[in-house]
């Protein structure tokens, strides 16, 4: 008996001193982020970037990836789980999920901390209109992620247009056909267009140029009707077909995944695409560090005119792109002032840097005039390190207070030039921006149907842009998408509509 | 069957009597009881009590809430889906789906079976099961990808029928061709996998009625259609009935795995539903209570078709 106390005087002094060594250990903040494809994989130890950040701010990240191709199904399946990440990125924050979840009280309540100053000051310098737009019934429970406005747009290779003969700049429908047909012509086994199996962006990007609305529109009457009822809809995709009948998109676009987007263009398999204007200089990049690229091989275009000669833009996101939640489950009260102090330090300039762009001397180097930027003979060696320490953790990145980058990234050569037309045309696009009405409301159907229902719409528009199916059987398509739910979804929101403006 | 039951009455007793003399069994045999303990314990703490979790099919279930803090909305997802007029598309797309397995597949181990009955050289027989058994370990992500490479339009199989024919069949992106290819891939990956259970009941007959069929000069066909098929009857028609348990059942990762925006449509099956709303859409409620539907339905099934298999003088299940 004696002997057993002992052993367990002893067992117990042991926990003590190991519950002890604990306290000096870091503070360990686990995140879910979602994660793009790269040739080499992240390294999660002994990872200089990971290193830094504990360093400077004392708390240990552990970093759970998500692939973006399935992202929101390891989203869902993680706000369910019993041991979730501390911190989850949502891509989209106007998700039923997180609203849901949000009044079910999954989420810390962030309100107070936005309009602390004194504590979180990079958090309360965010943009609030955006905190109110994405809080539920008055409490916000995520930062954030702050996107340009509006981002999404038409790039091409340049140097594949001029060889083509089209040595202009797109400034109008017209020239956009001229250039997409030259592009077409190129040869049989490349293909103008570079379309894959996510097919929203793109069709947004044509639909919205020729005049439709953003997913839904607002008539003369002050009415909410789907984008597909403007003839512009149709209109674009007519474009996309006639391309897809010239041989201008690869026949086979609805089966390729999204992860395998970017290597079409790296393989010089297509020339154009309509989606993210980022993308642009991110591929010039890779054809710089992979390809040994000196001159500059894309162009983003800018404002496209219609022939009355409006313009109007899908923009790819409100300013925003989802945002950072607080799981309760994983946070303490106690702890949550401390993962509140880690997200002020991520939008504070030392944090935006080093999320964004990394270390320098591991993914940069600082010139004479203080700006970041790649030495030629070491573009290889820091790609690497990138997709080994930093690429996706910029995922982190929320950027609220706008950039704060420090030292900022150097203007000159063909990607820091794209890089710079990006900021440029984000500006410049900004007004023609096309917004979706419904963005923030609510519908039922939307809510259960929505997954059912929204691929009646976008899978006719692939058939039809690959010649499956008539005018007719696509008109058919959207009679059908009316009388499973549409046109219940559209009056739903056009009473939500109504509702938010009296 | 009704006399069965008399009989079990007779042995047993009923009502009062027949407690008291299990209680009595129960307790005489209590060590061979005993060894029943461990299933019975299995069988509460992993089936019986995860059973709970139904009730969040009548609730809107939120995970920080709880299954007990969930809101209750009896019979709200159940009455959604019937308003939901597509929902006799998922219903369709699975039965037909389930009724070509049940016509095609089904019947393909028995031959498979059969065939390898009829081997006489048993090292080449065992070498050849051996290797039919191989698909059922591969992924159906695997089987997918390699259908992918061999149908896809530039495999070999689309070059060489567009080559025959003259025109081209988009195997992977056409609504005709989908169930045709979701039924071929699982012919091919569980066909061999299904002949066990009928290998094993092979083993069974009695090689003597084969040599008594012999000397009375029946061949080979005749010997196969009056002892070997006679002899694993019982075991089809148990076989078809825990299939008819399943005919709702069509599994959605090989179907999403499947579909595309051009063949989607036959694609929407019940198991897909569920996937699109409990994991997709995070619907978890809504997701429950089409899956509780779907299993009420199939005991149904199972029941009915093992009375029916009773009537039709079978054994059936129990």
């Amino acid at each position: 008996m004696k002997k057993l106390f002992s052993l367990l005087l002893a067992l117990a002094m042991l926990f003590s001193m190991m519950s002890f060594a604990a306290a000096d250990e870091p503070f360990e903040i686990s995140v879910l982020l979602p994660e793009f494809p790269a040739d080499i994989d992240f390294v999660m130890t002994d990872n200089p970037v990971l290193n830094k950040i504990q360093e400077l701010t004392g708390v240990k990240l552990n970093i759970q990836w998500g692939p973006n191709s399935t992202y929101s199904e390891i989203f869902s399946t993680t706000l369910a789980d019993a041991n979730p990440p501390m911190l989850v990125s949502a891509t989209n924050a106007r998700d039923p999920q997180v609203t849901n979840s949000a009044r079910g009280g999954t989420f810390w309540d962030l309100t107070d901390a936005v309009n602390d100053a004194e504590n979180y000051p990079y958090l309360a310098a965010g943009n609030h209109s955006i905190y109110n737009s994405i809080s539920v019934d008055g409490h916000l429970y995520g930062i954030y992620r702050s996107r340009a406005f509006p981002r999404g747009g038409i790039y091409y290779r340049l140097d594949v247009a001029k060889e083509a003969g089209f040595d202009r700049e797109v400034k109008t429908i017209d020239d956009l056909t001229e250039l997409a047909e030259k592009l077409a012509a190129v040869s049989d086994d490349t293909y103008a267009l570079n379309m894959c199996s996510y097919t929203d962006g793109t069709i947004k990007v044509i639909t919205v140029a020729m005049g439709a609305p953003n997913t839904w529109g607002v008539d003369e009457n002050g009415d909410i009707y789907p984008a597909h009822k403007s003839p512009a809809y149709l209109e674009g995709l007519n474009w996309l077909r006639h391309l897809y009948e010239i041989g201008g998109i690869d026949p086979n676009f609805a089966q390729i995944s999204t992860s395998e987007w970017d290597n079409i263009e790296r393989t010089g398999k297509a020339f154009m695409r309509f989606d993210c204007l980022d993308n642009a200089h991110r591929q010039q990049e890779w054809f710089e560090n992979n390809a040994q690229a000196t001159e500059q091989l894309f162009q983003s275009v800018g404002p496209v005119a219609k022939a009355d000669g409006s313009i109007s833009v899908w923009p790819q996101n409100e300013g925003f792109a989802g945002e950072i939640l607080v799981m309760k489950k994983a946070v303490s009260e106690e702890d949550l002032p401390k993962v509140l102090k880690f997200l002020d330090w991520c939008n504070s300039p030392e944090g935006q840097t080093i999320i964004n762009a990394g270390l320098e001397g591991l993914t940069y180097d600082v010139d004479a005039d203080g700006f970041r930027y790649v030495p030629e003979e070491k573009s290889e060696e820091y790609s690497k390190n990138s997709q080994m320490y930093h690429n996706n953790v910029n995922q982190l990145g929320m950027g609220v207070p706008g950039n704060l980058e420090n030292p900022k990234a150097r203007v000159n050569r063909g990607y820091t030039q794209l890089r710079q037309r990006y900021e440029d045309l984000n500006v410049e696009l900004a007004p023609y921006a096309v917004l979706n009405p419904c963005a923030g409301l609510a519908s039922e159907t939307q809510v259960n149907f929505g997954a059912q229902l929204d691929p009646i719409i976008s899978d006719a528009a692939v058939q039809y842009i690959a010649g499956l199916i008539s005018e007719d059987e696509l008109r058919a398509a959207w009679d059908e998408w009316a009388d499973m739910g549409g046109d219940k979804m559209t009056a739903e929101y056009n009473e939500a509509y109504h509702a938010a403006h009296q | 069957m009704t006399t069965k039951a008399a009989e079990r009455r007779a042995v047993h007793g009923t009502g009062k009597v027949y407690w008291r003399r299990l209680g009595a069994e129960v307790r005489r045999d209590k060590w061979l009881y005993l060894l029943l303990l461990p299933g019975f314990i299995y069988f509460i703490v992993f089936k019986y009590l995860p059973m709970f979790g139904i009730v969040i099919a009548f609730e809107n279930y939120v995970p920080a809430s709880g299954v007990l803090g969930s809101q209750w909305v009896g019979f709200k997802w159940f009455e959604s889906f019937f308003g939901f007029p597509a929902w006799t598309r998922y219903l369709t797309n699975t039965l037909i789906l389930s009724l070509m397995n049940i016509v095609f597949f089904f019947p393909a181990p028995i031959i498979l079976a059969l065939l390898l009955n009829e081997m006489m050289n048993l090292r080449y027989k065992k070498l050849l099961q051996t290797l039919l058994y191989v698909p059922h370990f591969i992924s159906i992500v695997i089987v997918v990808s390699i259908t992918f490479v061999m149908f896809g339009p530039s495999g070999i199989v689309f070059k060489l029928t567009e080559q025959v024919l003259g025109r081209s069949i988009n195997y992977m992106g056409s609504p005709d061709t989908f169930r045709w290819m979701i039924i071929g891939q699982t012919i091919w990956k569980e066909t061999g996998w299904g002949t066990i259970i009928f290998l094993a009941a092979l083993t069974n007959v009695d090689t003597q009625l084969y040599e008594a069929a012999m000397v009375d000069g029946a061949g080979r066909m005749r010997r196969l259609w009056h002892i070997t098929l006679p002899a694993i009857r019982s075991t089809i028609v148990l076989m078809l009935i825990l299939r008819m348990g399943s005919v709702l059942d069509t599994g959605y990762d090989h179907l999403i795995l499947m579909a595309n925006p051009l063949n989607r449509k036959v694609s929407q099956t019940l198991d897909v539903f569920v996937y699109e709303q409990g994991i997709k859409s995070g619907q978890f409620s809504y997701a429950s209570a089409i899956g509780l539907m779907k299993s009420i339905v199939s005991v149904t099934l199972v029941l009915a078709s093992n009375k029916i298999a009773h009537l039709m003088g079978e054994q059936g299940l129990y």
